[in-house]
């Protein structure tokens, strides 16, 4: 039976208990704040805004129709419109954008019935933006192509309802589906009509799901696992009087905190071996670029974590409070990081704040390397990044780090 | 070095509140200091500064002759803990914990087994060297708590309440090695509640109260100190008393002044210096009961059950042995005597009393 004073009693001391832990309540309502602000206004499930490049290498007003049609759609944003299709490869190569849509040069000549070839040039290493980016733009030159092919019958002085029931000839990925179709009075009404010959070239080939996961899933298992573990490491040793055993010892700070980011490396390493080694196994994930600067990688990210682990833990006292704590912190971190979410479909201020976040630049060298099999030179930035972060950490960690027990 | 721990105006706040206030205290060197407060009172806080867990707000101190403030790991060399805020690592075994602490504080490699296996008989706790110290219980996590604290063989020893909750067979074996590490010269420093072990201990005893340092003595001294209090009150009294009672008396009427003679020798009897004992006589009758209670130097004499009586005697060397020599020429059997002198723990009351009553901190 339910004793009902006794009840009230530990209801009352529960909610007193949380109101005079006021680090912990700030917590625990901001928390919800920050993931119902990330979800309503980042993540409502559509992809929009995806950084594009047109490679424009004609003129005229099929081009200028088909740019305008590419910039209506929410799907893109057009970050540059160039006339040389290595550079906007290149573009895409080196990150700046998800993709290029290169028109060809003949791409404004209505006369012609020569296929026009599109090239959608795309970061295939991003799964998310891949998914969305294929179809849509396929969609897109479809309805140009039946456009143009209809205003080509029109000149020509033949019924545009005979062209477009036909099928549409679109070239996607390596695959050719160039139909045979019937010919009119010499002239042959498919070239007409499917006037646009759309390819998509996939700059890193075909990568699955779980391929695009794994690095970004790696990121975060080290992320949990070291701010986690720093929380009982040092705050629940703390509470419990064990730290204070060694501190108590001639020892610096340096050498306790220093034996238990050790300890924390080969733990995150070791689990980052089995983690890939399962991937592999089971999954057939296939690392593009190099086995030791991806482990090498993961060492870095752990450290940087276990220095933000270490930074908040030094402060606190009791392990209930640092939980609470870490909680605003890592969760929206996993969804600002572009782990899940393309970093550059977000909206400006998410955008802003991923790239105040560590787990941004873990996740974006991880990527780089496991899938576009990126070397050190392409990842350069990431690590100055995660490395001023990591020292960053460590810094305050060290110096607020509260020695009194 | 004369003095073990010296403080220096040693200050602690939390917050608004003061723990430790202005703290002047010294510690002599290979001698048993008792360190005692009410709840509270500052004396963990002080003793975690004193170990370097907690640095002081101001002031400084020194312990085994080295600045806490500069050279905090000398003094941790110099230390040892058995704690009350401090735990052994419940996931290693004792063993395990011991070996840690002795790395951490630089035991030749070559010493520690011997070392461990010396403490560890000496503590009772061998037989448990390889059980995880989250399987023991309290007792057995104070004893090897004590093995950890004592491996690297400190000058001084801070022990916090360290009989607390113990068995009484465990409580003296820990009371046997502190006299053990006295003999070999370290000093100790001992924070208890337990009177009868500050008594039993230790050479000098302080008080802290409110944060500040109320009592400081030898356990005799501070109970003589507090015979001596009491005798002041009492004559101080009768002396208050006698000069009124004079002054009136002067322009008083004979019957008026036989009536405040009445009244002064009433108030000799209420504020004379007594001295109570409680005696146990086996085979007590009416007529040695009578013996006593008719003795000269018997104010007051209460029969309790079980032959124990309890007598108000006058205060003088000879009282005692009257009583003793009454109750042996009249064939009682004597199986338990004792005076009732102020014990530590009246003077701890009293300290603590009447530093609270001034509203000092």
């Amino acid at each position: 039976m339910v004793e009902t004073k006794k009840l009230k009693w530990i209801f009352k001391k529960d909610i007193m208990v949380l109101w005079r832990h006021k680090p912990r309540l700030i917590s625990y309502l901001l928390f919800p704040i920050i993931m119902i602000t990330l979800f309503g206004y980042g993540f409502g499930g559509t992809v929009t805004d995806i950084p594009v490049v047109i490679v424009s290498q004609s003129s005229g007003p099929v081009t200028d129709a088909t740019i305008n049609a590419i910039k209506s759609e929410s799907l893109y944003d057009v970050t540059d419109i160039i006339n040389d299709p290595n550079q906007g490869r290149q573009m895409v190569l080196n990150g700046q954008d998800k993709a290029a849509i290169i028109l060809p040069s003949n791409y404004d000549d209505t006369q012609s019935t020569t296929p026009k070839n599109v090239i959608l040039d795309i970061d295939s290493s991003d799964e998310i933006v891949s998914s969305a980016l294929i179809p849509t733009t396929q969609a897109l030159f479809s309805q140009l192509s039946n456009q143009i092919g209809v205003q080509q019958l029109q000149a020509s002085g033949l019924t545009p309802s005979a062209a477009t029931s036909s099928t549409i000839n679109v070239q996607s990925g390596n695959q050719s589906n160039i139909l045979s179709n019937p010919t009119t009075s010499g002239i042959n009404f498919q070239n007409i009509v499917n006037s646009i010959n759309f390819q998509v070239n996939k700059l890193y080939g075909d990568i699955s799901y779980i391929d695009f996961l794994v690095p970004g899933v790696l990121a975060l298992v080290i992320l949990f696992s070291c701010m986690f573990g720093m929380g009982e490491s040092i705050a629940g040793e703390r509470e419990r009087g064990e730290l204070a055993r060694l501190f108590m010892t001639p020892t610096s700070i340096a050498t306790v905190v220093g034996g238990k980011i050790l300890s924390k490396l080969v733990q995150e390493t070791g689990r980052a071996i089995l983690l890939i080694a399962v991937a592999i196994g089971l999954f057939g994930i296939v690392i593009a670029g190099s086995m030791l600067l991806t482990l090498l990688l993961l060492v870095l990210v752990a450290l940087c974590f276990v220095g933000l682990g270490m930074m908040i833990s030094a402060r606190v006292s009791t392990q209930a409070d640092y939980q609470q704590i870490i909680q605003p912190i890592t969760l929206p971190m996993m969804f600002l990081s572009g782990v899940f979410f393309p970093v550059e479909t977000m909206p400006w201020i998410f955008q802003k704040l991923a790239y105040i976040i560590p787990l941004t630049y873990a996740n974006d060298a991880l990527r780089a390397v496991m899938l576009k099999g990126a070397g050190l030179g392409a990842i350069w930035l990431d690590i100055v990044v995660l490395l001023g972060f990591t020292a960053l950490f460590f810094g305050l960690g060290i110096r607020g780090f509260n020695r009194d027990v | 070095m004369k003095y073990a721990v010296e403080t220096f105006d040693l200050t602690k706040n939390y917050g608004d509140f003061t723990a430790v206030d202005k703290l002047k205290m010294k510690v002599r060197n290979k001698s048993i200091f008792g360190f005692l407060g009410p709840n509270g009172a500052g004396k963990t806080t002080t003793v975690k500064v004193l170990t370097c867990l907690a640095l002081p707000t101001s002031g400084t101190a020194t312990v085994a002759g080295h600045d806490i403030l500069e050279n905090p790991n000398e003094v941790r060399q110099k230390i040892g803990m058995i704690p009350q805020m401090v735990s052994l690592y419940g996931d290693l075994t004792v063993k395990e914990n011991i070996h840690l602490c002795a790395d951490f504080y630089g035991v030749p490699e070559d010493l520690i087994e011997s070392r461990a296996d010396e403490l560890m008989e000496m503590m009772d706790i061998k037989y448990a060297e390889n059980r995880y110290v989250s399987q023991l219980s309290g007792g057995m996590k104070q004893k090897a708590s004590v093995v950890a604290s004592l491996i690297h063989q400190p000058d001084i020893l801070f022990m916090d309440e360290p009989t607390i909750g113990l068995d009484p067979t465990t409580k003296r074996i820990l009371w046997n090695l502190v006299e053990e590490l006295h003999s070999e010269g370290r000093t100790i420093i001992l924070c208890s509640h337990d009177m009868y072990e500050v008594e039993l201990l230790c050479d000098d005893v302080g008080i802290i109260n409110n944060g500040v340092l109320a009592a400081f003595d030898t356990p005799q001294a501070l109970k003589d100190a507090m015979i001596n209090e009491q005798k002041n009150i009492k004559n101080s009294k009768r002396s208050n008393i006698a000069k009124i009672v004079e002054e009136i008396q002067k322009e008083a009427t004979p019957e008026e002044s036989a009536a405040y003679d009445k009244i002064t020798d009433h108030v000799e009897e209420e504020n004379r210096d007594t001295r109570q004992l409680s005696v146990i006589i086996s085979n007590l009758n009416d007529e040695l009961f009578d013996q006593l209670k008719n003795l000269s130097i018997t104010y007051n004499i209460t029969k309790e059950s079980s032959g124990r009586i309890t007598l108000d005697l006058l205060d003088s060397d000879e009282s005692v042995t009257e009583v003793i020599s009454t109750i042996i020429m009249n064939n009682g059997i004597i199986t338990s005597i004792s005076t009732k002198d102020p014990s530590l723990e009246d003077v701890f009351v009293k300290v603590t009393a009447k530093k609270d009553e001034s509203g000092e901190s």
